[in-house]
């Protein structure tokens, strides 16, 4: 009897924890659907790729976009140059939705190297990675003179994660 | 295939932690035995593919695995000679638990707190590694570690601007690529032993003190904080910082209370690979001087017995804050970072100082961030330490050392804030607070209120249903004293059974083993 008693105390503290204050909206916003999320997930069949993509989102999707160009246009040594996220935040009004990611962040992504407007290397930069509302575009540098224009057109946005 | 090498590895963790206790002559439960042995095979896991790399030898799966066995072999010797001298018997005395006695009340707490390991383990092992810190580097060395062999790697040519987190400890990069070499391909799956662990010994320690009923409420506090729940899954230095942490306080605390040296080397060793984990540790176990002075002054230990102990007391952690920081960092990787450069150059104003304290509480403990951050578990401890203060009015031994560790916390956390502006309120501070959870939690198991409680509901438990079938009454069966150190301790229990909780002096070594009789 006393056995039963004490298990009805357990019930009714651990109902009480999970209906006090934040933790009732705490518990059905994240175990609660990370168990549906594993309920979806253990059959899934997506590869590690398509969890990667699914996971990072789509600034994982773009990235790997650009490899996928860098590989079809057998580029040797591509830098990526991005444009700043105080362009994309202050000017096209995109941001943090669409970002630039940091270069090591790119780099463990694609194994490419990325580079900021500030970059010590940014001369070696040789595709500029644009972003909009209507899509990616990647362009190619051809020239120390165009890349110039290219940083004038940024200097007033300093890069920022 | 992975999952069988994911067993191995715990295998040897626990051959490897095995033998690190046993050197230590260390006799405790198995509860502890075994999760002490897994968090000391991990850590060892974590320190033994970083030293191939002082020596520059290729981290392929070859030479990780190998020094890992080695390892496990080399330290398996003291637990080889003890099965020699004592027979299988004390070693299976060591793993195998007697006559577990788990009471049906406990059951839904364990329903409750099994779903919440279960969904943890679950995201770490589908999910890969999310947080930038990790991404921007822990995790992008080890995954270019996993390739070219080295974990000064190609990672190292590219723009590191924006990031420092190439400057971390190599523990969360070489245990990810362990992981990865067993075929994990995101890693992360070597956090949930930590975080199954630090569970079950917190459930333990937590059971010698309390009530089965509160061990469950307060062991859901802690699991259910929001902030802290979310990193046993996601990878980072700060949960297993608090969790090694936690533990070198424990047994510091241990030797306080019998004065066992062997629990007081054995903090040493464990505090040592905290600050391995995260440096700053180093600081704050500084700050725990003084107390180990006091306890020694009180056991009247000459000054010259004491002088050379708390030497040898911060050598692991000296080890563990150098290697990884002066040698590492200064020697071996291709960049470098001037922690001089990062220092307050305006450390004679403390007027900042002051202002990150008041942050911390009006921002990190009582806001409604802080409810979104750790849910209510600092509002229980408060309200019952101002319990205890004015009803009880004096706090026992071992309460007040929990009480020491969370405000040299506080204050330690603050200090750095100030000391190293780049330990901003928002990132470094709230997840250095992880350390203060599990000594809220030893503070509430200490509180005399609830020990209290506990033995009031453990009489209520054992006293038979009908006072006259005992033959005498019910209420008489134990009376509880309160002693001289603030204890309160019963006076004499039920004959028969044994107390779930409460009601006995600590031991002085917690969990301490009792040699049975053959």
């Amino acid at each position: 009897m006393k056995g039963f008693l004490l298990m009805l105390v357990s019930f009714a503290a651990i109902f009480i924890l999970l209906n006090a204050g934040y933790y009732k909206e705490w518990f059905s916003a994240k175990p609660v659907q990370y168990w549906s999320d594993f309920l979806k997930e253990k059959d899934d069949t997506l590869d590690q790729a398509g969890i990667l993509r699914q996971r990072y989102g789509v600034v994982y999707t773009i990235c790997m976009r650009v490899k996928d160009v860098m590989i079809q246009k057998k580029i040797a040594h591509p830098v990526i140059l991005f444009e700043p996220n105080s362009f994309y935040r202050d000017s096209l009004h995109i941001y943090p939705n669409i970002h630039a990611p940091e270069p090591a962040v790119f780099y463990y992504y694609t194994g490419l190297q990325g580079v900021w407007t500030n970059s010590p290397d940014v001369g070696k930069a040789n595709f500029l990675l644009m972003m909009s509302k209507k899509g990616i575009k990647l362009q190619e540098i051809k020239d120390p003179r165009q890349l110039k224009l290219v940083l004038a057109f940024y200097k007033k946005y300093p890069p920022s994660l | 295939m992975p999952f069988l090498v994911y067993l191995l590895l715990l295998i040897v963790y626990l051959v490897s932690g095995l033998g690190i206790l046993q050197l230590f002559g260390l006799r405790l439960k198995p509860a502890y035995t075994i999760t002490l042995s897994l968090l000391l095979g991990i850590a060892l896991a974590s320190f033994l593919p970083f030293l191939l790399q002082l020596f520059y030898i290729p981290l392929t799966a070859f030479s990780v695995f190998g020094v890992l066995v080695l390892g496990a072999i080399m330290l398996s010797i003291p637990t080889v000679m003890h099965i020699r001298r004592e027979g299988f018997g004390g070693l299976r005395a060591s793993l195998v638990p007697g006559r577990v006695q788990v009471q049906p009340y406990e059951v839904p707490f364990w329903v409750i707190i099994g779903f919440l390991i279960f969904v943890s383990v679950w995201r770490c092992y589908y999910l890969p590694p999310t947080s930038r810190d990790a991404l921007s580097g822990p995790e992008a060395i080890a995954e270019y570690a996993f390739r070219e062999h080295t974990l000064i790697n190609s990672f190292f040519k590219v723009d590191l601007w924006s990031t420092n987190n190439q400057f971390k400890s190599p523990f969360l990069i070489c245990l990810q690529l362990v992981y990865k070499l067993a075929g994990f391909p995101f890693g992360q799956v070597w956090l949930s032993p930590i975080f199954i662990c630090i569970i079950v010994f917190l459930y333990n320690a937590l059971r010698e003190k309390v009530h089965p009923i509160i061990v469950g409420i307060l062991l859901l506090l802690f699991i259910m904080t929001p902030e802290t729940y979310a990193y046993t899954f996601m990878i980072l230095y700060d949960y297993s910082n608090m969790v090694y942490m936690f533990l070198g306080l424990y047994f510091l605390f241990a030797y306080f209370s019998g004065g066992d040296k062997k629990n007081f080397y054995f903090s040493s060793l464990i505090i040592g690979i905290a600050t391995y984990i995260r440096s700053e540790t180093l600081a704050l176990a500084l700050l725990f001087l003084p107390p180990m002075i006091l306890a020694q002054r009180r056991a009247k230990l000459p000054w010259k017995e004491m002088a050379i102990p708390d030497v040898l007391f911060f050598l692991p952690a000296l080890i563990g804050y150098f290697l990884p920081n002066g040698v590492y960092i200064g020697h071996y990787l291709p960049v470098h970072y001037d922690v001089g450069a990062l220092v307050n150059a305006n450390l004679g104003d403390v007027s900042p100082l002051f202002k990150r304290y008041g942050d911390i509480v009006n921002r990190l403990l009582v806001s409604d961030f802080a409810v979104k951050l750790w849910g209510y578990i600092f509002f229980v401890t408060a309200a019952l330490f101002v319990a205890e203060a004015v009803f009880v009015r004096r706090f026992t031994r071992e309460a007040l050392n929990w009480l020491y560790a969370i405000a040299i916390l506080y204050l330690g956390l603050g200090f750095l804030g100030w000391l190293l502006p780049m330990v901003d309120l928002n990132d470094t501070t709230k997840r250095g607070m992880f350390k203060m959870l599990p000594l809220c939690l030893l503070y509430l198991a200490n509180n005399t209120l609830l020990v209290r409680l506990s033995q009031n509901i453990s009489r209520w438990e054992l006293a038979p249903s009908s006072p006259k079938a005992a033959g005498k009454p019910a209420a008489a069966a134990t009376r509880t004293v309160l002693t001289r150190s603030g204890k309160t301790v019963a006076a004499s229990g039920p004959s028969g059974k044994t107390a779930p909780a409460g009601g006995k002096p600590s031991p002085a070594a917690p969990g301490s083993r009792r040699k049975r009789k053959k």
